[in-house]
C-alpha cells in the first residue's frame, strides 16, 4: 500500500518537533477586554451586529451558565481553568466578518497558505494552485473542490465558492452572517439539538460563541461539493467558541469537513465548540473531522483544552448522520459526537480513530440514543495510545422503550504502545426494548509479537512494521473518510506516533 | 448546580441513622469497632447514592430503597437443609451464628468475638465513599463466622455458610482464610422469608495455590432488600472461581471485589441473573489485576421478565506492571420484556502494556434463526422460546468444575422458570 510507505516516510522526516502547524501569525487584532461578564456578552454581540433576540439568548444561557459547575466525570486532569482570564473576542484588525479577498490583511492570506487551505477559488478552478511551501501538499483542501469558511480567532476572514453553492441552493455562511440574514432559520434550529442549558461549555458557548459555520441545504439538493470549516486560534489568551449549525432539508445530502490548528504555546487554550445537525426525512449529513490543534510539548507543557459539544438530530425518518473523526491534536479532548435517532429507520455512525502520545488526555466517544422504530447505529472506535497519555472511550447506547426493532453494533478497540500510557473503555449500554438488539466489543492490546514478527520476518524493519500493523488496526475508520482527507489522516497518525515506535 | 442546598433526608436514610442511634452502642466491639462504626454511619448520615455517584449509576439507591426494615428480627427464622447434600452447614440465623463445625482442617469460630476483642476493627474499614453496601454492614454488623481452612486440607465436603432471616434487619459477615494450597468448594446461600435489610459481606483470602470454588445462592423474599459484598484477595498461583445466580430480592445488590496479587493466579466468575417482577438486581464487580501473569474471565448471563430492572458494572483494571495480563469479560441479556430493561457498562482501565483484555456485551431478544429450527422440528413456540432460554442460562451453569453443584444450579433454575414462565 503506497499510503503505508508514505507513512512511513512522514516519521522518518520528522524529529522531535512534530507539529508543523505551531507557527503564529503577527497580525494586529481587535480584543475584547479579558474576562466574563455581561457587557462582554453584549460586546461581542454588538460587534456581530446581532438582532435583539440573540443577545437576550445569549444572556440567558450566560446567567444559566453561572449557576452550573464544572463537569469531573471524565477521566481527564487539568488545573482549575480562570474564566476571567481569557480574552473572549479577538479578530484581526479591521475585520469583522467575511469581506472579499482582496481586503484581507496578506499577512492572513499567507497564514493560509502556510496552512495549505487555498482561499482563492478562481485559481484553483483555473488549475494554477501551486503549494505554498515547499512541504509536498498532503491534504483535502489542495484538491480545489473544497468550499472553505476560514475562522481566525473569533471572525469568520472568508467563504469561498459562495455563488456556486447559491446555484445550487445551498447556504453556506458564517453564523454570523446566518443570524443577520436569516434569522427565521437560524430561530428555528439554533439550540433545538443541543439546548442552551445542555451542559457546562455548551452553555458557556451559548453565551459567546463567536463564530462558526451555517449550513443549509434544502429540499432535494445534493451539496455539490464538499464544505469545510477551518478553524485557527491565533492570538494570546483567548478562547475559541465555536458554534456551527447544518440543516439538511428532506432528501438533502451534505458532506462537512472540519480543520483545525494552532500556534505552539506555553500556556493552554480553551476550544469550546458546539455543532449541531439537524436532518429531516430521508437526509444525510456526514461529518468529518481531522482535529489537529496544538496538543503540547513533549513535557506536556501548553496545548489546547478541546471541550466540544457535538450532536446530531435525526428527526425524520430514513435519515443519516455519520460522524468520522481522527483526534490526535489538542493537549485534552472532552468530545462525545453523538445521535439521536428519532425518525424511524434513522441510521447513526461513528468511526473514530484518537491517537494520543505525550501528555495527551482524550476522553471521547459517541451516543447513539435510540427513539424511533427500526434505528439502527454503529460505532467503530480506534484508540491509540502511547508516550504518558491518557486515552479514554466513553460511549452510551440507550434504547429507549418504543424503539422497536433497534439495532446497534458497537466495537471499541485500543492499542498501547510503551508502558507509561493507559488505554480505557467506558461503555453504558441500556436496553428497554425486548426486540431491540445491541452489541458491543472491545478489546486491549498491544502489537503482538507475532504480528511483528511475520511481518519483520519478511525483512522489513521495526519501525516499519509496526507502522504497517497500526495502519491495518485504524483501516476501518480511515475507509470512511472522504479520500483525499483519508491521506491526510493516515499521516498525521504516523506524525502523532512519531518517537513512541521502536 | 453551585448552590449545595441541605437535601432533606429520606425516610430510609433516617431509618438507618435512627438505628444506629439506637442500637449502634449495644453492638459488639471494643473501642477500634466503635470508631469504625461510627465512621461508616457517618458515610450513611451524608446520603445514599445516587445516580451521580459513578458506581451507583444504575442502581439509584437513594430512589430504591425507599424503606428499611424495623431492627428486630422476625419470629421462627430456622437452619435451612444443604444446598449441596453432605455439605458442612454454618448457619446465622436471623442474624445470630450459633453453628460449629469438626471437619478435620476447618477452623470455625463466631463472628462475636472478633467484633469484641478489636481483632476484625481493620477488616471494618471502608473501600471509598461510594462504598454504601460496606458501610451498613460495617455499622450494623452482629454476628457471621470465621472460617479458617488450614495449609494443603482438601476439604471433602462443601461448607455452606448460611444467613437465614425471619424479616427484620440482619447484618452477617463472613470472613474466610485459605490456607497455602487448600482446596475447598463453598456455598453462601441467602435466603429468609418477610420483609427485610440484609447487608452481607464476605471476605476471602486464598493463600499460594489454593483452589476455591465459591457459590452464592441468592433467592431472597420479593420483599427484601438485600445488599451484599463479595471481597477476594489471590495470591500466587491460586485459582479461584465464583459463581452468582441471583434470583429474588425486591432489590439487589452484589458487589465483588477482586484484587489478584499474585503471579500465575486467576479468577473466574460466573453470574446468572433471573429477574422477574418489579425487581432490580445489579451485579457491580472490580476485578484488579494487579500481578504479572494473571488470568480472569468472567461470564454474566442474564433473564428480564416482567417490570424488572438489571445491572451489570463490570470495571476490570490492569496495573502497569501486571504485565501479560489476559482478561476477559462478556456480559449477556436476553431481555424478555418491553417494560423491563438491561443496563451494562463493562469498562477497562488499562495500565500495562503487553495485555489482551477484552470485553464483550449483548442485549438481544432470542434469535428467530434458533427458534425457527426448534419450531420447524414440530416443538410449539412456546416450548421452543423455554427450552432456548433455559440453554442459554445453563451453559454457564455448565461450566462449573462440580457435578454435585450444576446438577442443584440446574434445578433451581427449573424451578424458577416453572414460578415465572
Amino acid at each position: 500500500m503506497a499510503a503505508v510507505q508514505e507513512t512511513i516516510d512522514t516519521v522518518r522526516t520528522l524529529d522531535v518537533d512534530q507539529y508543523k502547524y505551531g507557527f503564529e501569525t503577527l497580525i494586529e487584532s481587535d480584543k475584547a477586554p479579558k474576562g466574563l461578564n455581561e457587557d462582554i456578552i453584549r460586546f461581542i454581540s454588538a460587534k456581530k451586529d446581532e438582532p435583539e433576540w440573540m443577545l437576550e439568548w445569549r444572556l440567558g444561557a450566560y446567567r444559566r451558565w453561572l449557576t452550573m459547575e464544572e463537569p469531573t466525570w471524565a477521566r481527564v486532569e487539568y488545573p482549575k481553568i480562570d474564566f476571567q482570564d481569557l480574552h473572549y473576542f479577538a479578530a484581526p484588525k479591521g475585520i469583522t466578518g467575511p469581506t472579499s479577498l482582496d481586503e484581507v490583511d496578506p499577512e492572513l492570506l499567507k497564514t493560509y497558505e502556510k496552512l495549505g487551505i487555498p482561499l482563492r477559488e478562481q485559481e484553483i478552478l483555473a488549475g494554477v494552485q501551486k503549494p505554498a511551501s515547499d512541504e509536498p501538499s498532503d491534504n483535502v483542501y489542495a484538491s480545489g473542490r473544497v468550499a472553505v469558511d476560514a475562522v481566525f480567532d473569533s471572525v469568520s476572514v472568508v467563504t469561498t465558492f459562495r455563488e456556486e453553492l447559491a446555484k445550487a441552493g445551498v447556504i453556506f455562511c458564517s453564523i454570523s452572517e446566518a443570524i443577520r440574514e436569516y434569522p427565521e432559520l437560524v430561530q428555528k434550529y439554533l439550540g433545538s439539538v443541543v439546548p442552551v442549558s445542555d451542559n457546562y461549555y455548551a452553555t458557556l458557548n451559548s453565551a459567546v460563541f463567536t463564530d462558526g459555520s451555517f449550513v443549509f441545504v434544502p429540499k432535494g439538493v445534493r451539496c455539490p461539493m464538499e464544505l469545510s470549516t477551518y478553524f485557527r486560534i491565533n492570538e494570546k489568551n483567548t478562547g475559541q467558541f465555536e458554534r456551527t449549525l447544518i440543516i439538511a432539508e428532506e432528501g438533502a445530502y451534505v458532506s462537512y469537513l472540519e480543520g483545525c490548528t494552532a500556534p505552539q504555546r506555553d500556556e493552554n487554550q480553551l476550544h469550546a465548540a458546539v455543532v449541531e445537525l439537524i436532518a429531516l426525512d430521508d437526509a444525510e449529513i456526514k461529518y468529518s473531522t481531522v482535529q489537529n490543534w496544538y496538543p503540547g510539548d513533549a513535557e506536556g507543557k501548553g496545548g489546547i483544552y478541546n471541550f466540544v459539544t457535538k450532536r446530531g438530530d435525526c428527526r425524520g425518518k430514513n435519515s443519516k448522520i455519520s460522524w468520522t473523526q481522527v483526534e490526535t491534536g489538542s493537549a485534552i479532548t472532552w468530545k462525545y459526537p453523538s445521535c439521536i435517532l428519532r425518525g424511524d429507520n434513522s441510521v447513526g455512525e461513528f468511526y473514530s480513530i484518537a491517537v494520543s502520545n505525550g501528555y495527551q488526555q482524550i476522553d471521547s466517544g459517541t451516543k447513539m440514543i435510540h427513539l424511533g422504530k427500526n434505528t439502527s447505529s454503529r460505532i467503530i472506535s480506534k484508540g491509540i495510545s502511547a508516550g504518558n497519555s491518557n486515552n479514554t472511550y466513553r460511549g452510551q447506547v440507550s434504547i429507549h422503550r418504543k424503539a422497536e426493532g433497534a439495532r446497534n453494533f458497537t466495537n471499541c478497540d485500543s492499542l498501547l504502545i510503551g508502558d507509561q500510557c493507559g488505554a480505557h473503555t467506558v461503555p453504558y449500554i441500556e436496553a428497554k426494548n425486548a426486540s431491540a438488539k445491541v452489541e458491543h466489543e472491545a478489546t486491549t492490546s498491544k502489537i503482538s509479537e507475532d504480528q511483528k514478527f511475520y511481518v519483520m520476518q519478511r525483512g522489513i524493519p521495526e519501525e516499519e512494521a509496526i507502522a504497517l500493523i497500526v495502519n491495518g488496526f485504524v483501516k476501518d475508520v480511515i475507509q470512511e473518510l472522504p479520500m483525499e482527507f483519508a491521506v491526510e489522516a493516515q499521516k498525521l497518525i504516523s506524525i502523532s506516533l512519531e518517537g513512541s515506535v521502536g | 448546580m453551585n448552590i449545595q442546598t441541605q437535601i432533606k433526608r429520606t425516610a430510609a436514610e433516617e431509618l438507618l441513622l435512627d438505628a444506629f442511634a439506637a442500637h449502634g452502642e449495644a453492638l459488639p466491639g471494643d473501642s477500634s469497632v466503635k470508631a469504625q462504626r461510627k465512621a461508616a454511619a457517618e458515610l450513611i448520615g451524608r446520603g445514599l447514592p445516587t445516580r451521580r455517584v459513578e458506581s451507583w449509576h444504575y442502581t439509584d439507591l437513594r430512589r430504591l430503597l425507599s424503606n428499611v426494615a424495623a431492627f428486630t428480627q422476625g419470629q421462627g427464622a430456622a437452619a435451612e437443609a444443604a444446598l449441596l447434600d453432605g455439605s458442612t452447614v454454618l448457619s446465622v440465623v436471623g442474624g445470630k451464628a450459633s453453628a460449629s463445625a469438626n471437619v478435620d482442617g476447618l477452623t470455625v469460630a463466631s463472628l462475636v468475638n472478633g467484633l469484641a476483642d478489636g481483632k476484625l476493627a481493620e477488616r471494618l474499614t471502608l473501600a471509598g465513599t461510594d462504598d454504601t453496601v460496606g458501610a451498613i454492614n460495617s455499622a450494623f454488623v452482629a454476628d457471621g463466622y470465621a472460617v479458617d481452612i488450614a495449609a494443603g486440607a482438601e476439604i471433602a465436603h462443601p461448607v455452606e455458610l448460611q444467613n437465614v432471616h425471619a424479616g427484620g434487619q440482619v447484618h452477617t459477615r463472613f470472613v474466610v482464610n485459605a490456607g497455602e494450597g487448600a482446596k475447598a468448594v463453598i456455598v453462601e446461600r441467602q435466603t429468609g422469608t418477610g420483609s427485610a435489610l440484609v447487608s452481607s459481606v464476605s471476605e476471602l483470602d486464598v493463600g499460594e495455590g489454593a483452589e476455591i470454588l465459591w457459590i452464592i445462592v441468592q433467592d431472597q423474599p420479593v420483599e427484601a432488600d438485600h445488599l451484599a459484598q463479595f471481597k477476594a484477595r489471590i495470591t500466587a498461583n491460586a485459582k479461584l472461581t465464583l459463581f452468582v445466580m441471583n434470583s429474588g430480592a425486591k432489590l439487589a445488590r452484589q458487589e465483588v471485589r477482586v484484587r489478584m496479587e499474585g503471579e500465575h493466579s486467576q479468577f473466574h466468575l460466573r453470574g446468572v441473573n433471573l429477574l422477574a417482577g418489579d425487581a432490580h438486581s445489579d451485579i457491580t464487580m472490580v476485578l484488579d489485576h494487579l500481578a504479572p501473569d494473571t488470568y480472569s474471565t468472567e461470564t454474566i448471563r442474564n433473564i428480564v421478565t416482567g417490570r424488572a430492572d438489571g445491572v451489570f458494572q463490570g470495571m476490570i483494571r490492569v496495573a502497569q506492571k501486571a504485565q501479560k495480563t489476559d482478561a476477559k469479560m462478556a456480559c449477556n441479556t436476553l431481555l424478555l420484556t418491553d417494560e423491563g430493561s438491561f443496563s451494562t457498562k463493562p469498562e477497562l482501565e488499562i495500565f500495562a502494556d503487553d495485555v489482551v483484555c477484552g470485553h464483550g456485551a449483548t442485549v438481544t431478544e432470542i434469535e428467530k434463526a434458533h427458534l425457527f429450527y426448534l419450531m420447524a422440528r414440530g416443538i410449539e413456540e412456546k416450548s421452543a422460546r423455554g427450552l432456548l432460554v433455559k440453554a442459554f442460562l445453563a451453559e454457564v451453569i455448565e461450566e462449573l468444575e462440580n457435578e454435585q453443584a450444576i446438577e442443584v444450579l440446574e434445578d433451581k433454575l427449573n424451578r424458577w422458570f416453572e414460578a415465572h414462565a
